[in-house]
């Protein structure tokens, strides 16, 4: 997978690594910025309320 | 050749999901908290810099108002033309009562703050002599990234009934994670800009199910309270990292002082005064 990648990447090694930084940087982002906040609730420590079910209707 | 490929592939595959754990793990326990500590921070900023400019602008008129509400001392009903007048008349009849009793009369509720903002700021000297968070309006995740969050349709800080707050306890900055430490006799300072609420907690922190809403009625069943009075409820999830349960903290007020008047005793004593633990 990887590999196929690395192989697919246009340029020298040098070009290619830096596309590669760039490459991760940006899924590390979409992951920080929309994929976490997304999955977090599904975690149980968003539970502080006695009356949960009200207090996501709100 | 095939075999080859097929364990290359998967090991990538095992590789990426336990980068992708590992990820999740630095978001939960440190990126939420560095943005959470960051929101909470500007929030109660801009309630300080908002009351500040209200103070400037009304501080003339809000001196002779509280000094006659303290002068009364029975509880006036009446309600004053400007916002800020209502509140200083409030905090002096509160210094005059002192202690709130059963018999202590209903205080007219006001309108609650619009949903998601910020309205007040609370202190926690045993959390941290640091420990400042905003309360905001509502108890949706949204709101708890922010800061606490006070259920809809309790009492506000200080009226008659129960002030019923809602925070995190692990992640978003952990704002609770230390609620178990209270214990009775410690004070929670809620200020709205006008005026200082002085809480102080009764009995240890109590754990319930999740689906307890009793414990944040007016008079809380299990609280040990009997008559109506000014309550005070902190609920985080138990345990630390689970949700099976809830945390439960009251208080009842203490004393009420106007914010013209400075900081209260109770935020500047130092943790080893009279709530010095055992």
């Amino acid at each position: 997978m990887y590999g196929w990648i690395w192989r697919h990447l246009p340029g020298n090694t040098g070009v290619r690594a830096l596309i590669s930084l760039v490459l991760v940087l940006a899924i590390v982002y979409i992951l920080f910025q929309y994929v976490f906040p997304w999955a977090e609730p599904l975690l149980p420590f968003n539970d502080v309320t006695v009356d949960n079910g009200m207090a996501v209707n709100r | 050749m095939g075999t080859r490929l097929v364990v290359r592939t998967l090991s990538e595959l095992c590789v990426t999901v336990g980068t992708l754990i590992v990820l999740l793990v630095v978001y939960v326990l440190y990126w939420t908290g560095v943005r959470a500590n960051s929101a909470m921070d500007s929030e109660v900023h801009r309630l300080q810099e908002r009351w500040s400019a209200a103070a400037g602008g009304q501080l003339p008129g809000q001196g002779p108002g509280a000094q006659a509400g303290g002068n009364n001392g029975a509880p006036a009903g009446t309600d004053a033309p400007a916002g800020a007048g209502t509140a200083g008349q409030g905090a002096g009849t509160g210094t005059g009562t002192g202690s709130t009793g059963p018999g202590a009369k209903t205080v007219p509720r006001k309108s609650p703050p619009p949903s998601g903002k910020s309205f007040a700021v609370m202190y926690i000297p045993r959390l941290g002599r640091s420990w400042a968070k905003p309360v905001l309006q509502g108890t949706g995740t949204d709101v708890l990234k922010k800061g606490l969050g006070h259920y809809d349709g309790t009492a506000g800080p200080g009226e008659t009934g129960n002030f019923a707050v809602a925070g995190h306890r692990r992640t978003y900055g952990d704002p609770l994670k230390d609620l178990p430490e209270l214990r009775s006799g410690d004070p929670v300072v809620v200020t709205d800009g006008t005026t200082w609420f002085t809480y102080v907690v009764d009995g240890a922190p109590f754990t319930t199910r999740p689906d307890d809403v009793g414990v944040i009625d007016p008079v809380p069943a299990e609280s040990g309270y009997r008559g109506p009075g000014r309550y005070l409820t902190l609920t985080t999830c138990e345990p630390e990292w689970g949700h099976s349960h809830r945390l439960i903290v009251w208080a009842h007020l203490d004393a009420t002082e106007p914010v013209a008047e400075g900081k209260p005793k109770a935020l500047l004593s130092r943790p080893t005064g009279p709530f010095r633990s055992p």
